[in-house]
C-alpha cells in the first residue's frame, strides 16, 4: 500500500514536472505573442485606449477576447462589426442610440479619447485570438440577390455604418427599425430630410435617435434612399 | 478551544459574515439590471456593482481563510499564535483597505481587470496586510512543537497565494500578456494553491470530526494535492485558448484542465470515505455536514461544471457566455464557501463554550443554502445554453437575446432568494453563539440535548 513519503514524492515530483512546463510555455509564449498580436501595431494611440479601457472598468459590463462580465456585447471584431463612425456616434451618448434598452454609462470622452480607444479595439480585433470569436454556424445564409431591390453596395459610408445597425437595405441590416427599400414611396425628399433632423420632432416617441448628422450626411442618405430603380 | 489567542479567528469569521453579506446584496443589484431593472444604474453601473461583488467574494473568503489558520495552526503546532496584538492590527488593517476599496470602486478607483480591479497603490497596502500575517502564522509555526502535514498544507497553501499576487501587479501594454499575467493569480489561486489550503482545513476537520488516523488523512492529502497541481498548473491553459496566446495553449490546456474534476473528486472521496471510516461519533453533526457538503459541491460545481465547457472546442461557442457564470457560482460556493462555513461551524462551540450542536436552524440553513445554489445554478445554465444557442450559434443580436433571457434571472432572483434565507440563518446561529469565551470549551456530548441543556445552563451560571 501507498506510503506516505511515496505520496509526498508524488506530490512534489508532479509539481516539479508540471512547473517547469508551465515555464517552459510561459517563455514560449512570450516569443509568441509579438507576432501573433502584431505589436508592431501598438502605437501609443493604441496604449492610451488600453488605458481607458482599465481606468472606465469596460470590462465590468462587456467581454474582450471573451474576458470580462457578460451584462454588454462582446468587443473583439467591434469595429469590422459595426464601423468606427458607427462607434464614435454611439459612445458620446448610447441611449440615444438604443432608447429604451440596456443602458450604458455616459461617458465625457474627448473626441481624441475616442480615436484612442477606437484605435485599442482595433488593434485587438486584429489579434489572431486562434479563430475566436467564430462565426455563427447555424446563421440564416445571406440572401444575395433581392429581385428588384436595392443593395448596400452603393451605399454611402454613413449610411453603412449608422443606418444599417437598425435598419435592412437589400435583406442586410439591422432588425430594430423598419427595411428601408421602399421608403420612396412615403416620403420626399424635404420630408425625410426634416425626419432626419429631428425625428421626435415629427413623430414624439419613436425608437428612432436624433443621430449627429450633417447636412451633407443628409442629403447621401436620402439621396441613396429615394434613388428611383 | 485549547489556545487563548485562537480567539483572534473569531474576527475574521465576523467579517467573512458581514462581507458575504454584502457580495449579497450587490448579486441582488445585477440580477435585477439583467431582468430589465437598472433603476440604481446612475448611482450604480453594473460595472460598478460587479466588480463590489467579486471583489467581495475575494475578501470574504480571503478572511475566512485567515481565520481559518489562526484557529487551525495553534491548535495543530501546539502553541499560542506569536504576536497576537499585531494579529488584531492586521485584522484592522485587512477590514480598512478591503472598505477603502469597496468604496473606491463606487467613484471609478479602480483598474478595470477582472476580480483584480483594486488599484495599484491598495495593493502595495494588500501585500503589507498579508505578508504581516504570512509572518504571523510562519513563526508561529517555526516555533510550534509539532509542524504537521496538515499545518505546513494550509501554510504552504497561503503563502504561495501571496506571492502569486505579484504576477498581477505587473503593467504590460499588451492586452494579450496581460490577460496572461492575470490569469497566473486567478487561476493559479483558486485552482491551485487555494486547494492546498482547502486539502489543509478539510484534513483538520476531517481529523477532528471522524477520529481517522492522522497518518492516514495527511497521506491521502499529498495524493489529492499532487493530483491538483499535476493538473491545475497546465489547466490555466484553459485560459489562453482564445487570447491571443500560442495554439499549443489549445492541446496543453485541454487535457490538463480534463484532469483537473479528478482532484476535486479525489477531494469529495477522500471526505465521504474518512466520514464512514471514522469511529469517533463527533457532537458536532452540524459541522460534519457542511464539511461533507462542501466535498461535494466542490466536485459538482468546480469539476463537473468546470469541465462542460473547458474543452476547446466547446469553449469555443461558451467563452464569455453566462455558462461561465453558471460554473462560477457552483464552484466558489461549494469548494471554498462552503468549507469557510464548514470550519466556523466547527469553530463556534469550541470558540464560545456552547454547545449548540444539534439546532435546527443551523441544519435549515445548510439545507437552504444548498438547494438554493443548485437553482441558481440552474437557472445560470439555462440562461447560459439559451445564450450560446442563440447569440453564438445563429447569430442573432445580443441585446434581443438578453430580452429573451431575462425570465431566467427571474428564476435567479427565486433561487438566489432561498439561497439568501439559509445564509440569514446561518448568521442568526452564528450571532447565538455570541462571542468567544477562554476556557470556555465546550463539553462534547453524545447522547441527546440534555446535556446541551446543562451546558446551556451552565454558561449562562457562569455569565451571571
Amino acid at each position: 500500500m501507498l506510503s506516505k513519503s511515496a505520496a509526498r514524492a508524488f506530490f512534489i515530483g508532479g509539481t516539479l514536472l508540471t512547473g517547469v512546463a508551465f515555464a517552459a510555455l510561459t517563455v514560449h509564449t512570450h516569443q509568441t505573442v509579438p507576432e501573433q498580436s502584431n505589436e508592431a501595431n501598438l502605437t501609443p494611440a493604441v496604449e492610451r485606449g488600453h488605458g481607458i479601457w482599465t481606468d472606465e472598468n469596460c470590462m465590468g459590463c462587456h467581454t474582450l477576447l471573451g474576458e470580462g462580465a457578460y451584462y454588454a456585447p462582446e468587443l473583439t471584431k467591434v469595429v469590422e462589426r459595426r464601423g468606427k463612425l458607427w462607434i464614435k456616434t454611439f459612445i458620446k451618448d448610447p441611449e440615444a442610440m438604443f432608447p429604451g434598452r440596456r443602458r450604458m454609462v455616459k461617458y465625457d470622452f474627448t473626441d481624441a479619447q475616442i480615436d484612442d480607444l477606437i484605435a485599442f479595439l482595433e488593434w485587438v480585433g486584429n489579434i489572431d485570438a486562434n479563430g475566436f470569436p467564430a462565426d455563427p454556424p447555424y446563421a440564416p445564409a445571406p440572401q444575395a440577390v433581392i429581385v428588384g431591390g436595392r443593395s448596400l453596395d452603393n451605399a454611402p459610408e454613413v449610411f453603412k455604418s449608422l443606418c444599417t445597425a437598425c435598419h435592412m437595405v437589400g435583406g442586410k441590416g439591422g432588425n430594430v427599425g423598419p427595411p428601408l427599400d421602399d421608403i420612396s414611396a412615403r416620403y420626399d425628399a424635404a420630408s425625410l430630410d426634416a425626419w432626419l433632423v429631428d425625428p421626435q420632432a415629427i413623430k414624439p416617441g419613436t425608437a428612432m435617435p436624433k443621430l449627429p448628422l450633417t447636412p451633407e450626411h443628409r442629403k447621401a442618405i436620402s439621396t441613396f434612399l429615394l434613388e428611383t430603380r | 478551544m485549547k489556545y487563548k489567542t485562537q480567539q483572534i479567528a473569531w474576527l475574521f469569521f465576523a467579517t467573512s459574515m458581514l462581507l458575504f453579506a454584502l457580495q449579497l446584496v450587490y448579486g441582488f443589484i445585477m440580477a435585477f439590471a439583467h431582468m430589465g431593472y437598472d433603476t440604481l444604474h446612475p448611482w450604480i453601473p453594473f460595472n460598478a456593482a460587479r466588480a463590489v461583488h467579486t471583489n467581495l467574494l475575494v475578501m470574504w473568503l480571503l478572511s475566512g481563510f485567515m481565520g481559518a489558520a489562526y484557529y487551525i495552526i495553534p491548535e495543530e503546532v501546539e502553541r499560542e499564535i506569536v504576536a497576537p496584538k499585531l494579529a488584531v492590527v492586521q485584522w484592522a488593517a485587512f477590514v480598512i483597505v478591503g472598505v477603502i476599496a469597496i468604496i473606491g470602486f463606487h467613484f471609478g478607483w479602480w483598474e478595470g481587470r477582472k476580480f483584480l480591479e483594486i488599484p495599484r497603490p491598495l495593493d502595495w497596502l494588500v501585500v503589507v496586510d498579508v505578508l504581516t500575517f504570512v509572518g504571523i502564522i510562519g513563526v508561529t509555526i517555526w516555533k510550534g512543537n509539532r509542524p504537521t502535514t496538515t499545518a505546513i498544507a494550509l501554510y504552504l497553501g497561503l503563502v504561495l497565494a501571496a506571492v502569486l499576487y505579484l504576477p498581477g501587479m505587473i503593467h504590460f501594454k499588451s492586452q494579450v500578456l496581460d490577460s496572461f499575467y492575470r490569469w497566473w493569480v486567478v487561476h493559479l489561486w483558486v485552482e491551485g494553491v487555494w486547494e492546498l489550503v482547502m486539502g489543509g482545513i478539510l484534513s483538520f476537520l476531517l481529523i477532528k470530526l471522524t477520529g481517522v488516523d492522522r497518518e492516514i488523512l495527511e497521506k491521502w492529502l499529498y495524493v489529492i494535492v499532487g493530483f491538483t497541481f499535476l493538473s491545475g498548473i497546465l489547466g490555466t491553459g484553459h485560459h489562453y485558448y482564445y487570447i491571443g496566446a500560442p495554439r499549443i495553449w489549445l492541446i496543453v490546456g485541454g487535457v490538463f484542465s480534463a484532469l483537473e474534476p479528478l482532484a476535486f473528486l479525489g477531494m469529495a472521496m477522500y471526505g465521504i470515505a474518512m466520514a464512514r471510516k471514522g469511529g469517533r461519533q463527533h457532537p458536532n453533526k452540524n459541522a460534519l455536514l457542511w464539511t461533507l457538503g462542501c466535498c461535494i459541491m466542490s466536485f459538482t460545481g468546480a469539476g463537473f461544471l468546470g469541465f462542460a465547457h473547458t474543452l476547446p472546442q466547446v469553449n469555443m461557442y461558451t467563452h464569455g457566455t453566462l455558462v461561465t457564470a453558471m460554473h462560477g457560482h457552483m464552484a466558489f460556493w461549494g469548494a471554498y464557501g462552503m468549507l469557510v462555513f464548514a470550519l466556523i461551524a466547527y469553530a463556534m462551540p469550541e470558540l464560545t463554550g456552547r454547545a449548540r450542536h444539534k439546532g435546527k436552524m443551523a441544519e435549515w440553513a445548510f439545507w437552504m443554502t444548498t438547494i438554493g445554489m443548485v437553482a441558481m445554478t440552474g437557472a445560470f445554465a439555462v440562461a447560459g445554453v439559451a445564450q450560446v444557442y442563440m447569440e453564438r450559434m445563429t447569430g442573432l443580436d445580443f441585446l434581443d437575446v438578453q430580452d429573451a433571457l431575462q425570465v431566467h434571472f427571474f428564476g435567479l432572483v427565486l433561487a438566489a432568494t432561498l439561497f439568501t434565507t439559509g445564509f440569514a440563518l446561518y448568521v442568526v446561529d452564528f450571532v447565538k453563539y455570541g462571542l468567544p469565551r477562554s476556557g470556555g470549551a465546550p463539553r462534547t456530548t453524545t447522547n441527546g440535548s440534555a446535556d446541551d441543556v446543562v451546558v446551556a445552563v451552565g454558561a449562562r451560571a457562569a455569565e451571571g
